[in-house]
């Protein structure tokens, strides 16, 4: 039998960097083994500052999803001083994380995910023809499209948050701007046309239908728009049998208001949803390049192995809960939700699984939005009183990617200790002291690879599928 | 090796039909402070000079300079300029992957040398011979430095690649430096910001192509069309600054009548952009339009001067005064002369950040 080692990477068309070495066996990955090489230090950085800075820095650990680090900062910072944010306050800060998380999502589609399959490696497929017409990289007209109708979304960061990307606004007690009748009616307006063109071009229907398609038979069925060609070449492809992650799902629920998380919070295993436990979480450090033992963030230290020593071989962490390997994103989000769909989907987890979900949870949150710009009440207060006081904090938020925790202890009035577990953290995970490998990596064993393929397709299929944020993941 | 296309070729390939073209280059001229005369001359430009080759290359950073420029910006302008850069080397966005992109990458070097533009988003980490950043198996400083070799010049993306931004924050655990201190043989043009504004990106890349020069640079390499005002000098809620009106506490009475954001830790008066002018998100707004101050991510050391919320009294480099009236007093008499006396201050602050850091080695 005959073994080869496949090093694919660096990865484009993710954000960030990431390799992964596969180990290839009579034309299947064996193993895999993901590194992030990439290391800045945001949690050594952020000892010894004002606890507000974490506001605006944190936020610059990546540039697409920066209002969810900032969103997971203050509430963080709020958990600390014990503050709850004024309910208007709450309302405008998930309305700033619903638009970056929609637009990721629709990115992550456009530019990231359907760009593959225009690849000449698939000419002759009865849709290729269609999917070079609508996604070849930068050219398609989907991705035109999508690009335009993204960029106008985003004015309603603008808007509420003064600019796009590394928002300001969000702060512990609220947001910092109080949104005038006018506003709310340019930001529904904007609403209005972000739904024709997802109704128009993604979905080819009412965004309601998706939201309402109760299995995954129903799923299939649906024909129009991209989000149909999609599901064609899903078929075709067997996406559905590519790219298993672990069946067990994690989400903090996002979007906390002050009535609750807009998805219900908590895990998925086995068949059954739990609550979520936080104080289960544990850093495994045994292959990532850093010292120390396994810790729950609260206590976790960030402390780089400068020889970068074998066997890590990632600057990645690896959580684990209970030490057991989770997915996280919206493919979690909806099964944990309890939607009927996704529950079909998710003793499935696959490429298709994922991108179904992401679509989803697309539909589900511009009805959400709209929701919420209505609910606007420009009179009520849009921040609470949120005095800096020593203390731990933890803030749990929902990134496009999955869930983001942000653990912070404050002592006479500085940052003592800080720790950020990303969503990418988690799905990208090296191994554990166990052996056990991360999501991606235990998605990846099985996959076929090709006679001669260097950069094997369906690798970067089930690696996209994952959404990964590679800047997120090593801060 | 064929004659490279004109800009305008690629832009009707890319389906940008000649109307917006022109509306393009109306607004770019106007972007650039430059009347209306000109905007046959950028067209003209455009039409019939050979594209510019722009490399893209990433190192330690988080892709909010290409968000910016792609998400933000008003379409037009974002789809010229992604068909500027696309047709070459872009990290995040190009089709090809894995070692594929690498071979892509050497391939322009040779194919332009000596004609493109490196564009250059983060900067590379020097601790550890560069092992906190690795692309395709080799420190991106080495990717760097092999692609500034044939570059006729090289723009500085951002507060990464100009100056380090946050990721160099004490105690910089990687060493995350600014591009010029590795790159030392080329012109280097600094667009800081975090990110930079996206139509400041775009203009800086049309004026190079247009006049096939670099922009006039004030005294730090920035672009001075784009960095010769006070976030300040233009700002709306400057008549309440004049006038002692400041908010005191988030969200108060104050705040919703918009007034100065002074005493909550703007740093709009030392702050040499563009945001009060051009805005952000296609012009729709600003940092201090959301309620919140400026926190000067277009300058030096922005991100260690001691809490974002501290007022800009506390930057004693700047000889600003205790309390905000005399500020007033004082920023009126220096409009005209604050470039200089900015450029010299940060002079000095950039000496001091190089004793910090002896100290610290």
């Amino acid at each position: 039998m005959t073994s080869r080692t496949l090093l694919v990477g660096p990865f484009n068309r993710v954000e960030g960097d990431l390799e992964v070495r596969l180990t290839v066996e009579e034309g299947r990955v064996v193993a895999a083994h993901v590194n992030s090489p990439l290391f800045r230090g945001f949690e050594m950085m952020l000892l010894g500052k004002d606890p507000r800075d974490a506001l605006t820095i944190t936020p610059r650990i990546c540039g697409i999803c920066s209002i969810s680090q900032s969103a997971a900062a203050a509430l963080a910072l709020a958990d600390a001083a014990g503050v709850t944010p004024a309910p208007q306050g709450a309302l405008a800060a998930a309305i700033l994380h619903g638009v970056e998380n929609l637009s990721d999502h629709v990115t992550h589609f456009h530019l990231f995910f359907m760009p593959d399959f225009a690849r000449p490696a698939y000419a002759g497929r009865p849709w290729h023809a269609q999917a070079v017409a609508r996604f070849t990289a930068m050219e398609g007209s989907a991705a035109r499209a999508m690009t335009s109708a993204r960029a106008e979304l985003l004015h309603i960061v603008g808007l509420l948050g003064g600019k796009w990307p590394h928002t300001l606004a969000i702060q512990p007690g609220g947001v910092t701007r109080a949104p005038t009748v006018r506003d709310k009616i340019r930001m529904a307006t904007t609403l209005r046309s972000f739904r024709s063109f997802l109704e128009a071009s993604l979905f080819g229907g009412a965004l309601e239908d998706f939201a309402a398609l109760p299995s995954l038979d129903a799923l299939m069925g649906w024909s129009s728009g991209d989000a149909g060609l999609f599901l064609r070449i899903a078929a075709d492809l067997d996406l559905l049998g590519l790219g298993p992650g672990p069946g067990r799902y994690l989400s903090s629920g996002g979007y906390p208001t002050a009535s609750g998380t807009a998805f219900a919070r908590g895990i998925w295993t086995e068949g059954t949803t739990a609550p979520l436990d936080s104080s289960a979480i544990t850093e495994d450090l045994s292959h990532a390049w850093m010292l120390g033992p396994s810790r729950h963030p609260a206590q976790g230290v960030t402390a780089p192995d400068e020889d970068m020593a074998a066997p890590a071989y990632s600057w990645c962490k690896a959580p684990r809960l209970s030490g057991r390997t989770m997915e996280t994103g919206a493919l979690a989000r909806q099964v944990v939700d309890g939607h009927p769909l996704a529950l079909d989907l998710a003793a499935r987890s696959s490429v298709l699984a994922r991108v179904a979900a992401r679509l989803l949870e697309i539909a589900r949150t511009q009805i959400l939005l709209e929701q919420w710009v209505a609910a606007l009440d420009s009179a009520q207060p849009f921040m609470a009183e949120a005095p800096l006081c020593d203390g731990e904090g933890a803030g749990l938020v929902e990134a496009a990617r999955g869930t983001l925790g942000h653990w912070v202890r404050i002592e006479r009035g500085r940052i003592a200790a800080y720790q950020i577990v990303a969503p990418t953290t988690w799905n990208f995970s090296p191994r554990d002291a166990g052996g056990v490998p991360g999501p991606v990596e235990a998605a990846l064993v099985g996959a076929p690879v090709g006679e001669g393929e260097v950069a094997p397709l369906a690798v970067q299929h089930i690696v996209r599928s994952f959404d990964p944020c590679m800047v997120c993941t090593v801060h | 090796m064929p004659p490279i296309e004109t800009f305008y070729e690629v832009m009707r390939k890319q389906g940008i039909t000649r109307r917006s073209f022109m509306k393009y280059c109306s607004l770019t001229a106007s972007a650039l402070g430059l009347g209306p005369s000109f905007v046959p001359q950028i067209a003209h430009a455009m039409e019939t000079k050979p594209r510019t080759p722009v490399v893209w290359v990433s190192g330690l950073e988080c892709t909010c300079c290409s968000e910016s420029f792609i998400r933000g910006a008003h379409p037009l302008a974002k789809d010229v300029v992604l068909s500027m850069i696309s047709l070459d080397y872009n990290h995040t966005l190009m089709a090809a992957a894995g070692h594929h992109a690498e071979a892509a990458l050497e391939e322009t070097l040779e194919k332009y040398k000596g004609n493109y533009i490196l564009a250059v988003e983060g900067n590379p980490p020097l601790n550890e011979d560069g092992m906190f950043c690795i692309i395709g198996g080799r420190p991106f400083l080495d990717q760097l430095k092999r692609a500034a070799e044939g570059a006729k010049a090289v723009i500085a993306w951002g507060a990464c690649a100009s100056y380090g931004c946050v990721q160099a924050a004490k105690p910089n655990p990687t060493r995350a430096t600014p591009i010029h201190e590795v790159i030392t043989d080329k012109p280097i043009i600094r667009v800081p910001g975090c990110p930079p504004i996206a139509e400041v990106m775009t203009g800086v890349i049309t004026y190079m192509l247009t006049f096939d020069r670099l922009p006039e640079l004030d005294r730090q390499g920035r672009p001075a069309m784009f960095y010769g005002q006070r976030i300040h000098d233009k700002c709306y809620r400057r008549a309440h600054f004049d006038a002692g009106q400041f908010v005191e506490s988030w969200d108060d009475e104050n705040a919703r009548k918009g007034y100065c954001l002074y005493k909550m830790g703007c740093k709009g008066p030392t702050t040499y952009n563009a945001c009060s002018t051009i805005g952000w998100n296609d012009g729709t707004s600003f940092p201090i339009q959301s309620g919140h101050g400026c926190i000067g991510c277009s300058e030096d050391g922005f991100w260690d001067q001691g809490s974002f919320y501290n007022r800009v009294t506390d930057l004693t480099q700047f000889g600003v005064e205790a309390n905000a009236d005399q500020i007033g007093l004082a920023a009126t008499g220096v409009v005209g002369a604050g470039v200089a006396i900015h450029a010299a201050i940060s002079a000095l602050k950039a000496a001091q950040n190089r004793a910090a850091l002896r100290e610290e080695a």
